[in-house]
C-alpha cells in the first residue's frame, strides 16, 4: 500500500466538502490554505462556514480553525458521533449541499443519526431532496446500508425564503458491502417527481437496477412543456453516457468501494467527471488506495463505459456503540 | 497538458485512465478537454508583442466563481440534438423496449 502523508494538505476553496469527508474518516488533520485568496472577497463563503459547524455538531471533538482572514483552515477530526442533530442552513445554498458530505459520514458513526435540515430543498447546483431520496439512498443501499435509511421531506423551500425542512435517518453498519456491479443491464421504467414551482427529476432504471438521473429546474416565466423537455433530454444524455451507476453518484460509489471489506470491488462507469477525477487522487492522498481503470468492452470501439476496481482497505466503523 | 488536450481530440476510446488521472498533473477538466479554453493564444511570449508590460495573471474580477456543485450547469443547446430521430435511435439498444438485434 501506498505511503500516505500524516496531514492531507489542499489548497484553493474547489473540493471543500470531498476533502473534509476524507479527514474525518480517515482521520488524519486536513489542512487547507489559499481559500480564494486573491479574490475581491476573501475566504469562506458563509455556507461553507455553516458546513464545518455542521460537521463539528455531527462528530464529537472535532478542532476546527480558521485563519483570521479565512482564508486557511485546519480541521483536526474527531469521531463520527451521529444522533439527534438540527441545522438551519444558509439561503446560499441548498440541504443538498449539506446532505451530500453527511450521507458519507453518516454509516460510520456512533450512534444512527437523525439530521434535520432546514432551508432550500431544490436548486440548480446541488442534488434536490428528490434525487437524494430516490437515487442517492437506493446507491448507498448497495453498500449493505439499508434498514431505516430514510429522507423525509416534510416541508419544501425554494430561493430566495427557504422555509423547506427534511429529516434524514441513517442506520450505522460495522462495514460495507464489497460491490460487484458491471452489468449496467438494460432500462426497463423512467419515474418521474414533478413538484410545480421547484423542479421535474426523472429516474431511469434498468433491469439490473443501473440508475440514471436528471432535473431540470422550475423558472420564472419558463412554461412547464419547456422544463420538462429540457429535463428528458438530459436524462437521455445521462443514458447515454453509460454505467451501472448515476453520474452524480460517482464519487459516493468509488468512496464505498474503497472503505470495503479486503477484497476486490468492481465498477462499470461510464466517464468520470471533473469532480470524480479529482476525488480519486484525493482518496489516494488519503487512503493510500489507486484504482485500477479498464475499458468495459474492449473489443467494441463505440463504448467509453470503464470498469474501476480496486481493493478494499477493510474500513471497520470503529465509533460503533456496541449492543 | 497540452498532450492531454490533442489525445481528447484524437480518441477518448482508448485513453489510460490510471495515468491520466494518477500520473499527471494536470487539471480534471482539462483531462476531460473542456474548460480552461479562456488561454489566448496570442498571449503567448510572441515577440512582435511591443507591449513590454504583460499583465500577470489575468484578475478574476467578476468570473463567477467554480462553485463546489455535483450537479453539472446545463446547457439547453447541447441538448438540441435529441432533436434528430437518428441520435435517438442511437441509444435505443439500452433501454428494453428497443430490439437487441444489431
Amino acid at each position: 500500500m501506498a505511503q500516505t502523508p500524516a496531514v492531507l494538505h489542499f489548497s484553493g476553496h474547489h473540493y471543500l466538502r470531498h476533502r473534509l469527508v476524507l479527514s474525518i474518516l480517515s482521520g488524519k488533520p486536513v489542512r487547507i490554505d489559499k481559500i480564494r485568496s486573491d479574490d475581491q472577497n476573501p475566504g469562506l463563503r458563509d455556507y461553507e462556514v455553516s458546513l464545518l459547524r455542521l460537521l463539528e455538531r455531527v462528530t464529537n471533538g472535532t478542532v476546527i480553525e480558521i485563519s483570521v482572514t479565512g482564508t486557511a483552515i485546519l480541521l483536526k477530526p474527531g469521531i463520527i458521533a451521529g444522533g439527534s442533530v438540527t441545522h438551519e442552513c444558509p439561503l446560499s445554498r441548498s440541504v443538498g449541499y449539506f446532505l451530500e458530505p453527511v450521507i458519507m459520514l453518516a454509516p460510520f458513526a456512533k450512534k444512527p443519526l437523525s439530521l434535520t435540515l432546514k432551508g432550500i430543498t431544490t436548486d440548480e447546483h446541488d442534488l434536490s431532496v428528490d434525487i437524494i431520496r430516490t437515487v442517492t439512498l437506493p446507491h448507498l443501499q448497495l453498500f449493505g446500508v439499508s434498514d431505516g435509511l430514510e429522507l423525509r421531506i416534510k416541508k419544501r423551500g425554494s430561493a430566495p425564503l427557504g422555509g423547506g425542512e427534511v429529516q434524514f435517518l441513517c442506520p450505522i453498519v460495522k462495514q460495507v458491502k464489497t460491490l460487484d456491479f458491471v452489468d449496467p443491464g438494460r432500462i426497463k421504467r423512467i419515474r418521474g417527481i414533478s413538484s410545480p414551482g421547484y423542479a421535474l427529476s426523472l429516474l431511469a432504471e434498468s433491469t439490473t437496477g443501473a440508475m440514471h438521473s436528471a432535473e431540470a429546474i422550475s423558472k420564472p416565466g419558463v412554461p412547464p412543456e419547456e422544463i420538462a423537455l429540457l429535463a428528458a433530454r438530459s436524462l437521455l444524455a445521462e443514458i447515454r453516457r453509460g454505467g451501472a451507476v448515476d453520474r452524480h453518484h460517482q464519487s459516493l460509489v468509488l468512496l464505498m468501494m474503497v472503505l470495503g471489506s479486503e477484497d476486490v470491488g468492481r465498477c462499470r462507469l461510464g466517464e468520470p467527471t471533473a469532480r470524480t477525477i479529482q476525488f480519486l487522487r484525493d482518496m489516494k492522498q488519503a487512503f493510500g488506495t489507486a484504482f485500477k481503470i479498464a475499458p468495459a468492452d474492449p473489443s467494441d470501439p463505440e463504448s467509453t463505459d470503464l470498469i474501476f476496481s480496486c481493493y478494499g482497505v477493510g474500513y471497520i466503523n470503529a465509533n460503533r456503540t456496541l449492543s | 497538458a497540452q498532450a492531454a488536450f490533442q489525445d481528447t481530440a484524437r480518441s477518448r476510446k482508448r485513453r489510460d485512465w490510471v495515468k491520466l488521472i494518477y500520473n499527471s498533473s494536470a487539471a480534471p477538466e482539462e483531462i476531460l478537454g473542456k474548460g480552461q479554453t479562456e488561454e489566448d493564444p496570442s498571449q503567448g511570449p510572441s515577440m512582435d508583442d511591443d507591449d513590454f508590460f504583460t499583465i500577470a495573471s489575468k484578475a478574476p474580477a467578476n468570473v463567477e466563481e467554480t462553485l463546489d456543485q455535483t450537479k453539472e450547469p446545463v446547457n439547453p443547446d447541447d441538448l438540441k440534438e435529441w432533436e434528430d430521430e437518428e441520435v435517438l435511435d442511437s441509444i435505443r439498444n439500452l433501454f428494453i423496449t428497443g430490439s437487441s438485434s444489431q
